[in-house]
């Protein structure tokens, strides 16, 4: 049989239920396998984010005329293990006035509210950990938690700066959850479905990806997923040459880590929702579907490709000032998703007649 | 305009503002002014159409122990003329005090603040003289030849 | 040490604040401030009312010094005066002491001081690029300068053996003649370095986020420009024609085809415009000076020890990378000089901040500043 993600999610299913009838508790699959499934997508994440790290250090350094890391592993591969560790025994240090539980909890909200947006993303069909009927929504609703966290991270430094940066950051996300939802509004139109794995399957058997009707909807998604993930040209929260780390600047250690990491899994899961809702999923291009490239290897490398171009901004584009960020969230990109929608709802009635609504 | 030409219009305009007016060696118009003239002509040199010194290049102070004087030097530009001059009003060395340039050039406020930072000249109508390289609280002056701190030694003259 | 604002100095002696309003202090160690240079903001939310620099971090009272040495040994200190673009103060003190003690140096000296301070004023306006475009947030063009950088940095170190402080231009002359392969790598050099030029203003100068950052920001109008001081490319961005030297030329800048780049708008993206176009000027004035060097001697014939004479003093500007860099010099007929003044551009520059930055939000600081081109080090001194 072809090695697909199907059967392979098949194969290991049918062992893990062997396991369980062996134990005796077989009463509990329901329970042990999503356990074990958010397991497998923390550690694949885990691997993945390290790898995201060396990856924008090595691309950022080709853009810029230099190597990049070279010298700890092949290419410079185990990098991101080596600061793994030195941040990990690095020595914690906290501010004295600081507001100890908020402190505590800010890094690590962030870290598990971004984790938690990868368990509705469909690898391949079947390969999710969990796959929601209200998979978009969802997504949009974890998404919401960073902004809390991010608020606490700042308020408790109890440092003008890093109050500045959070209040700063705050509004960034507020704002541009707005036009991030409404870019979504014509693909779940054209689906009728909220869930990931469904809008896939219908651009399976409609034939084409949603980038070509939608190519608004991406330009726009990519906008505010950058700015969600508080990413370069919109990075004026973090920004170095002003205050100094904004909501980060107390945190040093695994607390910074968190952090770190939370951002790059914000951008994991943003690129993949992008991939799922606007360059078909796992769906491989029409013409190489002859080489029966397994689906999840096709997701990995659209995935790796939307990477690419979010990396990309960071590096050529200087940053907005807070109120020009605002200006063009709120002046720019709602207005433009707005009509978007219109407009998809126009020409869907002119293809399609008043019956397919 | 040319330096002698410059010197001869000066000689009339100015013939009781200026002490003296002089061609140096090295080809620089200096004038010597009194301390009560230093401001007007000053502000006669910025506006009268034919010298228009719109650009106070320099402003600074030298000390001459010796004849018991600093000196505060201030260096004109004019940008639509191209030429240059050198005005130099002496103050007494114990109780240095002069009217301030800072309503005529604004560029003087900084210039000013630093000759009284560094030489201890006091200017007279500045808006905000304070010290602004030294410390707030320094009692010295450090760029006068009698200044004997922190480990400076003075050579005998 | 007392922190003292500038209203509250006025107020004699209480914080005066309005409602919402606090203090944030861009501190001397800051990533930004393009070295040590102090800023207190007063702010209310992101809005600046109020800035105020406080200087002297980088005090290191090189006018004190100097007059303590002799001549020669005072073009060593000069270059720690701005050590970003150390020919050009060399070139200012060495000049100052050949008008106040009559020397004329040689002519090829005279070709080669010029090929090397445009060389530095190329140098330092790439780092000014990099700076620049860093602070406002594109992170990428800084290393594009730097690369540029370190490719003269090869032709200084070829010629004078240093790379930052460079002590080559002396009284009377340069230190030491270059080498014969100088000419031909600085050719192949403004070859490869004139397209790049266009290449970085292609990567900023029209990018929309650029644009909103620099367009409008921080204008000085022409008026309040020469009031206070402010000289240099600063001022040639608000449409002012002073450049020493095309209005009191020397070296011999009369007798090269050069255009001064002057901008009307006033604003940071004026300033940065009149800096790219000077690139282009400087490869321009470096190519006709290397067609017109001669052999020759490299030092005129000066007395062993340099004495001023008696009485003597000379004021003597030149255009340096920042804008109008003077020395004042007075002489007593000793080795010594009596007084020695640099008159640094940086130093006034930086007093029209705190007009420009009222009313604005903090992040324009950052543009300003690096529009300005400030080299902490000058202004202190």
């Amino acid at each position: 049989m072809m090695f697909t993600g199907e059967n392979i999610v098949q194969i290991v299913s049918d062992f893990l239920h062997w396991i369980y009838s062996q134990l005796g508790i077989s009463s509990l699959a329901g329970v042990i396998d999503p356990i074990i499934a958010a397991v497998v997508m923390f550690l694949f994440i885990a691997v993945f984010v390290m790898f995201l790290v060396w990856m924008e250090r090595k691309v950022s350094a080709h853009m810029q005329s230099r190597i990049g890391p070279n010298r700890v592993g092949p290419m410079g591969l185990f990098q991101t293990v080596a600061d793994a560790i030195k941040l990990t025994i690095k020595e914690d240090i906290k501010p004295v006035h600081r507001d100890k539980i908020p402190y505590f909890i800010a890094p690590i909200v962030t870290f598990v509210a971004t984790f938690m947006g990868m368990v509705v993303i469909p690898f391949d069909k079947g390969m999710v950990v969990q796959d929601l009927n209200v998979g978009i929504l969802y997504i949009i609703a974890i998404t919401g938690f960073t902004v809390i966290a991010i608020l606490t991270a700042g308020w408790s430094s109890n440092n003008k700066f890093a109050l500045l940066g959070g209040f700063r950051s705050a509004a960034q996300i507020i704002s541009y959850e707005v036009p991030l939802v409404l870019s979504v509004v014509p693909i779940i139109m054209m689906t009728g479905t909220l869930s990931l794995t469904g809008i896939v399957e219908y651009q399976r058997q409609a034939g084409y990806w949603f980038i070509f009707p939608q190519i608004i909807a991406f330009i726009i998604f990519i906008t505010s997923a950058t700015a969600e993930a508080n990413r370069a040209p919109f990075d004026i929260p973090e920004a170095e040459s002003e205050l100094i780390g904004g909501f980060h600047t107390e945190y040093s250690g695994v607390k910074f880590a968190m952090f770190f990491l939370g951002e790059y899994i914000a951008v994991v899961v943003s690129s993949s929702v992008a991939v799922t809702l606007f360059f078909g999923g796992w769906l491989p291009l029409s013409f190489l579907s002859f080489l029966h490239i397994p689906g999840f290897i096709w997701f990995l490398g659209k995935l790796l490709l939307v990477i690419y171009l979010i990396m990309a901004f960071r590096w050529t584009f200087p940053r907005l000032r807070v109120d020009q960020l605002m200006d063009f969230g709120w002046k720019v990109l709602i207005p433009v998703s707005i009509l978007n929608i219109l407009l998809t709802a126009a020409v869907w009635l002119l293809l399609y007649g008043k019956k397919a609504l | 305009m040319k330096n002698d030409e410059l010197k001869s219009k000066i000689e009339v305009d100015f013939k009781e503002d200026v002490q003296s007016a002089v061609i140096s060696a090295q080809k620089e118009l200096i004038l010597t002014v009194s301390s009560e003239r230093y401001v007007a002509l000053c502000q006669k040199l910025r506006d009268e159409n034919e010298y228009f010194f719109n650009h106070l290049s320099c402003l600074t102070a030298v000390d001459f122990p010796k004849e018991n004087k600093i000196t505060v030097v201030s260096h004109l530009w004019s940008y639509k003329y191209f030429h240059q001059l050198t005005v130099k009003v002496d103050t007494d060395r114990n109780n240095p005090k002069i009217a301030t340039l800072e309503n005529v050039w604004k560029s003087a406020n900084w210039f000013e603040r630093e000759v009284f930072d560094l030489y201890g000249v006091v200017f007279e109508g500045h808006t905000d003289l304070r010290r602004i390289m030294m410390p707030e609280d320094y009692k010295k002056f450090p760029l006068r030849k009698d200044f004997a701190d922190d480990g400076f030694i003075v050579k005998p003259s | 040490m007392t922190d003292l604002l500038l209203s509250q100095v006025k107020a004699g002696g209480e914080f005066q604040f309005g409602a919402d309003e606090y203090i944030v202090n861009l501190g001397p160690q800051h990533p930004a401030t393009h070295g040590v240079l102090r800023l207190i903001v007063k702010l209310d939310g992101e809005t600046i009312k109020e800035t105020t620099p406080i200087l002297g971090y980088l005090h290191r009272s090189i006018e004190k010094i100097c007059e303590n040495r002799t001549y020669p040994q005072c073009i060593t200190y000069t270059d720690r005066v701005d050590y970003v673009s150390a020919m050009s103060v060399n070139l200012a003190f060495a000049l100052a002491t050949e008008k106040l003690m009559n020397i004329e140096a040689p002519s090829r000296a005279q070709w080669l001081r010029m090929i090397f301070v445009e060389l530095q004023r190329l140098a330092s306006h790439l780092l000014w690029m990099g700076a620049f475009a860093g602070d406002i947030g594109a992170l990428t063009p800084f290393l594009y300068g730097l690369r540029e950088r370190e490719r003269i940095m090869d032709l200084f170190e070829m010629t004078c053996g240093q790379r930052l402080t460079y002590n080559y231009i002396r009284i009377g002359g340069v230190m030491i003649d270059i080498l014969p392969d100088f000419v031909p790598k600085c050719r192949a050099f403004l070859d490869y370095f004139q397209p790049k030029i266009d290449e970085y203003e292609d990567l900023l100068s029209y990018n929309p986020i650029f644009l909103e950052r620099t367009k409008g920001v921080g204008i000085i109008t022409p008026e309040v420009g020469i009031d206070a001081g402010v000289c240099g490319p600063t001022l040639r961005g608000s449409g002012i024609a002073c450049d020493v030297r095309k209005q009191q030329s020397y070296l011999y800048y009369d007798q090269v085809q050069f255009n001064e780049c002057i901008e009307t708008a006033g604003d940071c993206w004026s300033r940065y415009k009149v800096r790219m176009n000077e690139m282009r000027e400087s490869v321009s004035i470096i190519r006709q000076s290397l067609e017109r060097l001669e052999p020759g001697p490299i030092e005129a014939k000066m007395p062993p020890i340099l004495k001023a004479p008696v009485n003597s003093e000379i004021y003597s500007r030149i255009e340096s990378s920042r804008g109008e860099m003077g020395v004042y010099l007075v002489g007593d007929g000793t080795a010594k000089p009596w007084k020695a003044k640099f008159r640094c551009a940086s130093f006034n520059n930086l007093y029209v901040l705190d007009q420009l930055t009222r009313g604005w939000k903090i992040a324009d600081i950052m543009s300003v500043l690096g529009s300005f081109d400030l080299i902490v080090p000058e202004v202190d001194r």
